[in-house]
């Protein structure tokens, strides 16, 4: 962050420094407080807009609060709009002073004019000052009983105001249940949606410490709520209407003809002028027909025509935010944009933003019927003068190619481009051609022949110098000329900045050593031992592997080194379906922007108003959490292809090859499951360690303790907070650092094992037992959950939880860890206990 | 829920900052913004370390806005995107001077479009009646009746009215209502001169000032050449979707009725034919402009421009008809107007490559720019415009025109 004296970053050189200035419009504010002078409105109006204006250029005039106070008895109503403006920014900062302006604040609440008793309503509860909230309740009530919907409007934002300021002052002058009335009942649609937006987020507040408060949120989403809203929505204004639009998304209909009548209702609202209801209502459908696959496929065709005409329609910053939301349909149903594939086509004029996803989109809807156009199209993007845009379309030429089965036309494209003799298209084009060889080795002959041609010379982007040096190594014996490319390339080893094209480089040249051993031997070795004299710790290991393997036998270093490959059927995604099934739930919101739910890039308490409910327990489900398996896959993965581990750590972004038993774990987008393998691997380990140690710390010292206390008849009954909430990083952070108090073996029931098919169920049961869930994983017959507890007293005592589940044996191993190592065993009895009712009736 | 909204000038200086919600945000954030790279920045939605901020651009101004909790991306923007149209509205466009001078009005209009996060009015009608615009009429009533107040007594009726676009009961003398097709052409034509796309995007403006509660019916003589529309709020959907029939209660003064898009169209007015061919450091260009189809009605305005690739170091380029002018970024501009009756217009010279560049391998796209009065490119064509009672000196206009809008020749 810039430093908070940023505030006066671009001062320019008209602006007043500031003290001299503000001490001067002081005294003349002064004067002018208590003359009844005629024309003292316009000299005051000059002043006042001048004090403003400084407000707005971010000089400090918070000292001439008391001034404008007292000069805001005025009848005229620009006077007061800026008094109330000034009035609101320094409130907060002077609550002594603000108390002054309460007065005359509640005085215009009461004035014949709507206009000025809504706006004196609105600055009254803009304040903010905490104990000023007792002179809010009063014009509040009579506000919200005003004749005027105007003053009715602002008199219900105002209660939420209050909420936030003092949740207790609302709540008890009952304001909930007066904003309910004026929900159902007012006749002005603004009041309406304002109630509303107001209680949706009161009652979610409230609801985590009220059972009632609970009731009332459920009740919004009532069917006679919905449908008194839905029917109505062409009364309300646009914005109160996506707000409408996403409590429907909410409400879980009844059954089809509820979901028919639904749609009916919305129809029309597909073709409504602003984009946000169209998504809104774009929403709505796609959630409610999610258990209809023939509906939700008719809904795709139905939505598709408005999309696009937002797309085209709209400002530039629009299509962003709809082409974001385009490419999440398209991942799901790759088919609909199929034919408008056209609509995608870039215009030069558009943003280098808008022109990106319109290439990732292109790349996305490619398919056999329109596979040609798009890379035609593609490749004239690559002749651009944008450079940006042309390195993105090679990109997506070979992203195409990479998920096609017909691939004789684009391979001759690509091979186009590096005759092109664009350094940027060529060092992309060579990237592309290494991934199009390991998946397509067939069409060898024709890539390295054009390779060939290439010169080393040319190519300085480390990505590419990589690629051409991977096949260069694993062609050697089709180019006649790589050892010698190879040697040049070794030779100036010293200039070689990339470790990652030092790495390179020694495996393509034992690989080079294997084909054509007489012409590379010299070569190789002033690789080996360049390496082995390397500053880059990966580059010196490797090198130093690869000598001792030679040294060790020649034969097992080829196979180690340069074993015969199998072609790679399909890279891997770098998303997991259950990260975008989670983005589609929040479909027309930012994680979609993002490419992200919103639990990996908002704070839980920044989280929405509404999505406070959601419980910590839903969070990630990873299935490459089994702890046991993954790390024997990583070994085995990298013994596969030593080209992997470069490729991986340099990018960890760009695709990774998936060898037939191997699955790459994402690093990109789910750091919570690489998180989860970290803690699936330290857990074992930390468990085998620590007792042992303490008995032998016992022994020495001959203390003789039984490690159990004193017998404890019965421990005391362990009370858990039902609403803790941790987050995954604090969780892992603890259970590295504390040791295993406590491990236990117990059994799970067989109803329990049945209804484990599900392992989300055992999460939420355990949760009705104060026991929350952090994260969870493996697959049947293994599951793996990991629980926290929190102490209802002590906020800072927490419980953790590895809990082991073999559903064939229904055996079940917990490891307990606490932070009051004292309480453990009796949080692992309340822990057993809840597991031992799990699938009870 | 947006928490602040702030207005920058295009140097970075914040102009205006708006409050929203309880939680301040700090105007640093601002700073922070400006100095992220550009290719970063220009994004509509950003993540900071602190906030999400969504931006637009309009005229050198970047309007701000600042959330912390989860909410539709695109709300947002359609909001600042009507926040810049309302302002540009009522200070008659949108500058630095305009802002600083007038930013009283801004923030009165703030207070009104959005409370505690939250979009409230927007519609320009009813904003109008709220606070009056700063113009030269209201200027020379404060003068001549001594009220200097912009805010108009009166509490706007629209917003207690069922029709909220709408005024309850405004009066005029003389009634009138306008309606003018406006369309815009987008077109790419590839390397190989094929019309790989080619679509309209049509608007239908109208201007009504129309005494008490007119109800209206539009209709168009071939409403199934429209492929997809978007209507203002107060067209009733079952008409269209039984008759193809627009009906609706008009707002007041300008505004846009409804928007439609025609696909696939098979021809474009204009062609356009480049060439460029480069050998030993030299390229010759030689492009031809000509009628395609003749849409009866005279072509106006046309231009030409197009971007030089980097690598050129200088180019000599005349025509036989209209203006070239070459900008020191190396945009090319040639304005040819109408076409004459006795030639065709061209464009030829030579490019200088820079030392060292036998061919070109960067090639420019040409945009087309034009103007078509009296005709709908689409073939769109109303039939008429009834009301149901019709006021006394009741005055009907229907205009028509098309322009090229994203209008690309690829070389």
């Amino acid at each position: 962050m810039a430093p908070p004296a940023a505030s006066q970053r671009y001062p320019s050189p008209s602006q007043p420094s500031g003290k001299s200035e503000v001490t001067d419009l002081k005294s003349q504010l002064r004067q002018l407080a208590g003359s009844r002078a005629p024309g003292v409105d316009d000299s005051k109006r000059d002043l006042f807009k001048k004090v403003i204006s400084y407000m707005t250029i971010g000089i400090d005039v918070s000292s001439v609060f008391g001034e404008m106070v007292m000069c805001s008895a005025t009848s005229d109503i620009v006077l007061k709009k800026m008094c109330y403006l000034y009035v609101g920014n320094y409130a907060k900062g002077n609550p002594d002073l603000s108390l002054l302006t309460i007065n005359f604040l509640q005085r215009d609440c009461k004035d014949q004019d709507p206009m000025i008793r809504g706006l004196a309503l609105r600055s009254l509860c803009s304040l903010r000052v905490p104990n000023l909230v007792e002179y809010l309740v009063g014009p509040l009530g009579s506000g919200l009983k005003d004749n005027n919907s105007y003053v009715r409007t602002i008199a219900v934002t105002g209660v939420l105001k209050l909420y936030h300021i003092s949740a207790s002052t609302c709540i008890d002058a009952d304001f909930p249940a007066t904003l309910k009335s004026l929900m159902l009942h007012d006749s002005d649609a603004q009041v309406v949606a304002n109630c509303l937006s107001a209680l949706q987020e009161i009652w979610s507040l409230e609801a985590s410490h009220s059972e009632e408060a609970c009731r009332e949120k459920e009740s919004l989403l009532s069917k006679p709520v919905i449908y008194y809203f839905l029917n109505r929505i062409k009364e309300f204004n646009e914005w109160a209407q996506c707000l409408i639009l996403e409590l429907a998304v909410k409400y879980v209909p009844s059954d089809s003809n509820d979901i028919f009548d639904i749609m009916n209702l919305l129809e029309d609202r597909l073709q409504h002028a602003n984009g946000a209801v169209v998504l809104a209502t774009v929403k709505v459908f796609l959630q409610l027909t999610l258990s209809m696959t023939d509906v939700h496929q008719q809904v795709y065709e139905r939505i598709k025509s408005p999309l696009l005409t937002l797309v085209s329609s709209g400002s530039p910053e629009q299509s962003y935010a709809i082409l974001s939301h385009l490419h999440l349909l398209v991942v799901r149903a790759p088919f609909i944009f199929a034919s408008d594939y056209k609509h995608f086509y870039c215009q030069y004029n558009e943003p280098a933003y808008v022109k990106k996803l319109k290439l990732e989109m292109l790349t996305a809807i490619a398919n056999e019927s329109n596979t040609y156009e798009i890379v035609t199209e593609l490749c004239e993007y690559a002749a651009n003068v944008d450079i940006a845009i042309a390195r993105e379309s090679v990109r997506a030429v070979g992203k195409i190619a990479l998920q096609q089965y017909d691939v004789n036309a684009i391979v001759d494209r690509l091979l186009q481009f590096l005759e092109m003799e664009k350094d940027y298209v060529t060092a992309e084009t060579l990237v592309l051609v290494k991934d199009l060889l390991r998946k397509y080795p067939q069409w060898s002959h024709d890539c390295i022949s054009v390779v060939g041609g290439i010169s080393s010379k040319n190519i300085q982007e480390p990505k590419a110098k990589s690629a051409l040096i991977w096949m260069l190594g694993e062609y050697a014996q089709d180019m006649s000329d790589a050892p010698y490319i190879l040697e040049n390339l070794i030779e100036n080893w010293e200039e070689e900045h990339s470790a990652e094209v030092r790495l390179h480089l020694l495996t393509a040249a034992m690989k080079c050593f294997f084909k054509r051993p007489p012409e590379t031997q010299k070569a190789l070795g002033i690789a080996l031992a360049a390496g082995m004299a390397d500053f880059h710790q990966d580059v010196h290991d490797r090198a130093l592997f690869y000598y001792r393997v030679l040294q060790y036998d020649v034969h097992v270093a080829e196979r180690v080194v340069s074993p015969p490959k199998q072609a790679v059927s399909v890279f891997a995604d770098t998303q997991s379906s259950e990260i975008k099934d989670r983005i589609f739930d929040e479909f027309n919101s930012l994680s979609v922007v993002y490419q992200k739910p919103s639990y990996m890039f908002t704070d839980k308490e920044h989280r929405g108003p509404f999505e406070f409910s959601d419980e910590i327990g839903n969070i990630p489900i990873t299935p490459e959490a089994s702890g046991d398996i993954v790390p024997a896959q990583q070994f085995e993965a990298n013994d596969k292809d030593l080209l992997l581990s470069t490729d991986e750590k340099d990018d960890n972004k760009g695709v990774s090859i998936t060898g037939s038993a191997y699955t790459a774990p994402s690093h990109d987008n789910s750091n919570i499951s690489s998180q989860m393998q970290e803690l699936a691997i330290s857990g074992p380990a930390t468990s085998a360690a620590t007792p042992q140690s303490s008995f032998d710390f016992d022994d020495i010292f001959g203390l003789g303790l039984s490690t159990a206390p004193a017998p404890t008849p019965s421990p005391p009954l362990l009370k858990l907070n039902p609403r803790a909430a941790l987050d995954p990083g604090a969780f892992q952070q603890k259970w590295r650092q504390l040791p295993i108090s406590l491990t236990q073996d117990c059994s799970v029931n067989p109803q329990g094992i049945a209804a484990l098919t599900v392992p989300q169920s055992l999460i939420k049961h355990m949760q009705s037992h104060s026991i929350h869930c952090i994260a969870s994983g493996g697959q049947s017959p293994n599951f793996k959950f990991f629980f926290f507890a929190q102490k209802e007293s002590e906020p800072s005592s927490n419980y953790f939880t590895e809990c082991v589940i073999n559903s064939s044996s229904a055996k079940a191993q917990i490891k307990v860890k606490a932070d009051e190592q004292s309480t453990s065993q009796a949080f692992a009895t309340v822990f057993e206990t809840a597991l031992s009712e799990f699938g009870m009736p | 829920m947006l928490q602040c909204i702030f207005l920058l000038s295009d140097s970075g200086e914040v102009m205006l900052e708006k409050q929203l919600t309880g939680h301040r945000v700090d105007r640093s954030i601002c700073a922070w913004f400006w100095d992220q790279a550009d290719s970063f920045k220009s994004f509509p939605v950003i993540a900071s370390p602190t906030h999400y901020l969504f931006q637009i651009v309009r005229d050198g101004i970047t309007f701000l806005a600042c959330t912390q909790v989860e909410m539709p991306p695109l709300m947002a923007i359609e909001f600042l995107c009507r926040v810049a149209d309302v302002l540009s509205d009522y200070l008659g466009g949108l500058n630095e001077d305009l802002v600083k001078d007038n930013f009283i009005i801004v923030y009165e209009l703030l207070d009104e479009m959005i409370d505690n996060g939250f979009p409230l009015t927007t519609e320009p009608n009813i904003l109008r009646e709220m606070i009056a615009p700063p113009n030269l009429v209201s200027k020379m009533l404060s003068v001549v009746t001594g009220n200097a107040s912009n805010v108009s007594d009166t509490l706007p009726s629209g917003t207690g009215s069922c029709v909220p676009w709408r005024p309850t009961d405004p009066k005029y003398s003389s009634n009138e209502v306008y309606v003018d097709l406006v369309e815009e052409m987008d077109a790419i034509v590839n390397r190989d001169g094929e019309l790989v796309k080619c679509e309209i995007y049509g608007q239908v403006q109208m201007s009504s000032q129309l005494t008490g509660f007119p109800d209206l019916t539009l209709s168009f003589a071939n409403p199934s050449v429209l492929e997809d529309m978007r209507f203002h709020p107060c067209v009733r959907f079952r008409p269209w979707e039984s008759h193809q029939i627009l009906s609706f209660v008009p707002p007041d003064g300008q505004f846009k009725l409804m928007s439609y898009r025609v696909k696939k169209l098979k021809n474009t007015p204009l062609y356009v034919k480049p060439q460029i061919t480069s050998d030993s450091g030299a390229c010759r260009v030689s492009v031809l402009v000509g009628i395609r189809s003749d849409p009866e009605k005279t072509i106006e305005s046309i231009t030409l421009s197009f971007q030089l690739p980097h690598c050129v170091s200088s180019a000599d380029l005349s025509s036989n008809h209209g203006t070239v002018t070459i900008l020191s970024n190396k945009t090319c501009t040639w304005t040819i107007g109408r076409i004459p009756s006795d030639k065709t217009p061209c464009l030829s010279g030579t490019l200088a490559l820079e030392t060292g560049l036998e061919r070109l391998h960067v090639y420019p796209t040409f945009k087309v720019g034009f103007k078509i009065m009296g005709i709908a490119l689409s073939g769109l064509r109303i039939e008429k415009l009834d009301l149901k009672t019709i006021p006394p000196r009741l005055y009907k206009g229907f205009r028509a025109q098309t322009r090229a809008g994203e209008f690309d020749v690829r070389l």
